[in-house]
């Protein structure tokens, strides 16, 4: 029997890289279908780079990433902070509050802040991207940091503040530098998930704030195009480049250790 | 530590700490002034009018849900029921051995194997989505082995079967952790034992493993059911959104029939959803821990 389930798990192996190997083969391909593969080329790559409008939705993507993971980070470091400091009552209640984004529908929390910016009259734009995407970027980056935090021995800030350090001091010369590599973490997993977002996009974005991923689902609905999988393989490399700036023990400790 | 500097970091401890309070504010600001009280608009607009212009007028009905009712609604609520329920037993399943696969390999091995389920994972959701019509559809790889075998002009896009593998491809890795989580703090002594008592491959797995990772297992339904209803790219990209789901209907509703009540309604039915499964989870969670507690004591 274990023999049959190493089968079916090698299986499982080949099942997750098929479309990812399919992806990164086919953007090179010069035919400019996928029924045939004529030989290698980077014209898909070139047409991308002198596509106007996608690469304007490009800069509007890494710009409302950049905010998201910035205002997520540092949410996240005074909550991790704070939290691994308090031991009073509502410990567990806190930490339900910070995880319910993860909890609670993406779409259902997306309507929920368009129905709220309607009525507020807030127009639609990078703004509401921004609080859209750090709702579900904030939990992430908290979880990570918190693991961190508590990792952290509290003779360590006593001694600083013992020593005569203010408060910012202890933060920028004792926890900054022990919570770096979790900050890098926290930075990158809440930038990813703001890039590749597409449901809080679907409603929070405005005219003239199309995002990356709202450009890519629209153009797929008229159909695949070459330089979509050139898209994809770039994208494939930035997900491999920044799950190897994380690291792999970091990232198993948040996928595997956290829901354990 | 010796028993005087813990004796002083317990005292310090229980000093309340103001400071660490108000680091704690902008974390729970945003967490209820983004989340927790949209999401009670949401709730407040379900009994509400809509207007002709997207807007909603004042009054209570309860109209929105008893609309739910509808062959429109309910179809693709109960659709959208049956597709999350399969989805969620494939991936339990497939996530289930997969993850049995990687707890038996050597610890080294365990880490190389986590990565290859963490990058799938983290690549964009979209691309993991179109990768499946270069592959699947007409003109792809696919249908050109089959054009061989004298099948043209075949396609598996748009199809439901289609939605289904898209659906067990995105959800997958999300299953394998928890269900690796759990499964790796198993005692391997406990299966070894098993077996020399004469325990099938069946017996060690419905006695033994099966029970010891149900925390994880039900983790992972959790983690799957709930947000494949919440879908919406994978039917109109995969299924040529013939067969729509929950998430379809809500993004239709807010975006192009800009009706609001009626697809705040649709969401509470989400919401609520959720809340049942966390309950449900919630109970046999209890239920595994106590009857795992009794045996341990008649044992004893």
């Amino acid at each position: 029997m274990d023999r049959i389930v190493n089968g079916i798990a090698r299986g499982v192996f080949v099942f997750l890289y098929i479309p990812i190997v399919a992806v990164i083969v086919y953007s090179f391909n010069a035919a400019g279908t996928n029924t045939r593969f004529d030989g290698l080329t980077l014209q898909w790559y070139v047409e991308l780079f002198q596509d106007a409008s996608l690469m304007q939705t490009l800069r509007t993507s890494a710009l409302v990433a950049v905010i998201t993971a910035t205002v997520a980070t540092i949410i996240g470091i005074m909550f991790a902070l704070g939290l691994a400091r308090y031991r009073g009552r509502g410990r567990g209640a806190l930490l339900a509050l910070i995880a319910l984004p993860l909890i609670v529908p993406e779409i259902v929390l997306g309507v929920a802040l368009l129905s709220v910016f309607s009525t507020t009259k807030v127009p639609l734009g990078i703004l509401t991207l921004v609080l859209g995407h750090l709702i579900v970027s904030l939990p992430l980056a908290t979880l990570v940091l918190m693991s961190s935090a508590a990792m952290l021995d509290p003779s360590l800030p006593e001694a600083a503040t013992d020593l005569g350090c203010s408060p910012w001091q202890t933060f920028t010369r004792v926890y900054f530098p022990l919570l770096r590599p979790a900050v890098v973490a926290a930075w990158l997993l809440s930038f990813t998930t703001s890039f590749s977002n597409i449901v809080m996009s679907t409603f929070l974005s405005g005219v003239g704030s199309t995002t990356l991923p709202l450009k890519i689902y629209s153009s797929l609905k008229t159909g695949l195009t070459p330089s979509i999988n050139a898209l994809g393989a770039l994208l494939i490399l930035l997900t491999l480049v920044i799950v190897l700036l994380v690291g792999v023990s970091q990232m198993r400790r948040i996928l595997v250790e956290s829901r354990g | 530590m010796t028993a005087t500097t813990r004796a002083i970091h317990l005292g310090r401890q229980e000093k309340p700490k103001r400071g660490s309070l108000l680091l704690l504010i902008p974390g729970i600001a945003s967490v209820v002034l983004l989340g927790v009280l949209p999401l009670f608009i949401v709730a407040r607009n379900s009994f509400a009018v809509a207007d002709d212009y997207g807007g909603i007028t004042d009054g209570l009905t309860l109209e929105n849900y008893t609309k739910l009712l509808d062959p429109v609604y309910s179809k693709t609520l109960l659709f959208s029921l049956g597709l999350g329920l399969l989805n969620t037993v494939v991936c339990l399943v497939i996530g289930y051995l997969t993850s049995y696969y990687i707890v038996s390999r050597p610890t080294n091995r365990q880490g190389f194997l986590l990565l290859l389920v963490i990058i799938p994972f983290w690549t964009d959701f979209l691309v993991r989505t179109f990768a499946w019509i270069t592959i699947l559809g007409s003109g792809g790889p696919i249908a050109g082995i089959l054009g061989i075998f004298g099948i043209a002009g075949f396609s598996v896009i748009p199809s439901n079967l289609a939605v289904i593998l898209g659906l067990l491809y995105s959800f997958l890795p999300t299953a394998i952790f928890p269900i690796y989580a759990s499964m790796r703090s198993i005692d391997p002594s406990l299966k070894e034992a098993a077996t020399d008592l004469g325990a099938s491959w069946w017996g060690v797995h419905r006695r033994v493993i099966l029970p010891l990772s149900s925390p994880g297992i039900l983790g992972a339904a959790l983690l799957t059911f709930i947000p494949t209803m919440g879908v919406f790219v994978i039917p109109v990209l995969l299924g040529g959104g013939k067969d729509p789901l929950v998430g379809n209907l809500i993004v239709t509703l807010y975006t192009e029939f800009r009706n609001q009540p009626m697809g705040a309604a649709v969401s509470m039915v989400l919401l609520v959803l959720m809340l049942a499964s966390m309950a449900l989870v919630g109970l046999a969670l209890k239920r595994s821990s106590t009857k795992r507690s009794s045996t341990k004591k008649t044992e004893a």
